[in-house]
């Protein structure tokens, strides 16, 4: 169970980490770019950082890493428990006394919230160097853009963060694996099982992230 | 080495029932007419064979025994306690009493033919990593597995697979093991070789089987106790 769980988060975090990293630049660059422009004409510059934290590192980073985890990691985590139905594995377990929600599901929700919670963090990261990047490119300076950044941050971002990755990565290990192991006709029904998965979690994800809002506010 | 894991509403219940014998088809209808019942008991340390053609019957007797299926109507019986009316996780513990190999094999593609037969060890008892590995590298031993152990089954060929399937549904020394046609796709000598090493327990005595088959070679009626024709979800006598 612990090489599935290492493996998990191999696969979901380790080998995400490259893509999560390059949207989350990209990302935080046309959005603080576009802002600095459109806030300059007003004068409001102070509220890049509302924009940072709020649109970026609240709401788009989150939403954009579990989005990243469901098309790597939700469908192969989908593929893999209809994949073991299919081929009696499921079976065979509950024959030999081991719960197969104990030994399939549970060491890929672990991995999968661990995985999640960590791509966020590196997200976050990125995201606000890259911010800084493209606020020096109009020539801002690294302390003002510090000033005007942590000027919004609040703990309760870090916590918000924690929060969205648990649940966010729950959702992914949990609906993908229900549409998975709810397989029963045979291979063919593999791949919609996967896109029932997929889409099941990307509905709940952006659920979740509405009642987050209400919640925090 | 300590026993499986078990829990202590089945410990009583098991009890109660102290010397039932392994297993019994109590008028199960295993098509699901109701004037078709199926009845047959094995004693303990009896190899019975039931011997069917396609949709007879005989592919529901496995998963039955384990309870994996509900009959239609009727009760099986397990070591005196009626499985169907088990709760999900009494029956899980209950399973680790059984040995169970499925049509084909029921192997995890992406485990080791090793850790295959490792998993039922690891997960449903106490013991520690050093007797998990020392209990397994018996079992390898016993079913001559040494050579391939580090194989995926999709690397074994079907002999080593079965052979590996086998190990791993007596790694817990069951007094009860259900093969489901064991013998497709082995030759006589393999078939003769898997049955005997499944139905001799730890401690050489014998231990009950139940074996489903198409039909049945010389070689293998030599080693069962009995064999049971099933037509149409009833038992006859076989007669040859």
């Amino acid at each position: 169970m612990l090489r599935v769980l290492i493996n998990q988060i191999r696969f979901t975090a380790l080998q995400a980490i490259f893509l999560v990293a390059f949207l989350a630049a990209i990302l935080a660059f046309l959005v603080i770019s576009q802002s600095i422009r459109q806030l300059g004409r007003f004068g409001a510059i102070d509220n890049l950082g509302t924009i940072m934290v709020v649109a970026v590192i609240r709401e788009l980073g989150p939403l954009l890493t579990a989005l990243i985890v469901v098309s790597r990691s939700g469908t192969a985590i989908a593929a893999e428990m209809a994949t073991n139905r299919v081929m009696g594995e499921v079976t065979a377990l509950e024959a030999m006394g081991i719960d197969p929600y104990i030994y399939l599901v549970l060491p890929r929700m672990l991995g999968a919230i661990v995985s999640v919670a960590t791509l966020m963090v590196v997200f976050d990261a990125v995201a606000l160097t890259s911010g800084f990047v493209a606020a020096a490119t109009s020539g801002m300076s690294l302390n003002r853009y510090t000033g005007i950044v942590l000027k919004t941050l609040s703990a309760g971002d870090v916590w918000l963060t924690l929060a969205k990755g648990i649940f966010f990565g729950a959702a992914v290990a949990l609906f993908c694996s229900y549409h998975g192991l709810a397989v029963k006709a045979g291979p063919t029904e593999i791949p919609q099982a996967v896109t029932r998965g997929v889409v099941a979690t990307i509905v709940a994800i952006f659920i979740m992230s509405a009642l987050f809002v209400v919640i925090a506010s | 080495m300590t026993a499986s894991r078990g829990s202590v509403f089945l410990s009583r219940e098991m009890a109660k029932v102290a010397g039932a014998p392994p297993l019994a088809y109590r008028d199960v209808a295993l098509l699901g007419r109701p004037d078709r019942l199926f009845n047959l008991t094995l004693q303990a340390g009896e190899v019975v064979a039931a011997v069917g053609e396609e949709d007879s019957g005989i592919e529901t007797l496995g998963t039955l025994a384990l309870g994996l299926a509900t009959p239609a109507s009727g009760t099986v019986e397990v070591f005196g306690l009626p499985i169907g009316e088990l709760s999900y996780y009494d029956l899980l513990v209950f399973r680790r009493r059984l040995g169970y190999l499925p049509q084909g094999d029921g192997l995890l593609q992406n485990l080791s033919l090793r850790d295959n037969v490792a998993l039922p060890v690891r997960f449903a008892t106490d013991h520690r990593l050093r007797e998990v590995d020392a209990k397994v590298t018996q079992l390898i031993e016993d079913f001559r597995l040494r050579p391939i152990a580090g194989l995926r089954p999709a690397q074994a060929n079907e002999e080593d697979r079965r052979r590996a399937a086998a190990a791993r549904a007596v790694a817990l020394n069951p007094k009860l093991v259900v093969l489901e046609l064991p013998f497709v796709g082995l030759t006589a000598r393999a078939t003769m070789d898997l049955l005997e090493r499944v139905s001799r327990s730890e401690d050489g005595g014998r231990r009950a089987v139940l074996l489903t088959s198409r039909d049945l070679t010389p070689s293998v009626r030599g080693l069962i106790s009995r064999a049971v024709r099933v037509v149409d979800g009833v038992a006859v006598e076989d007669k040859k």
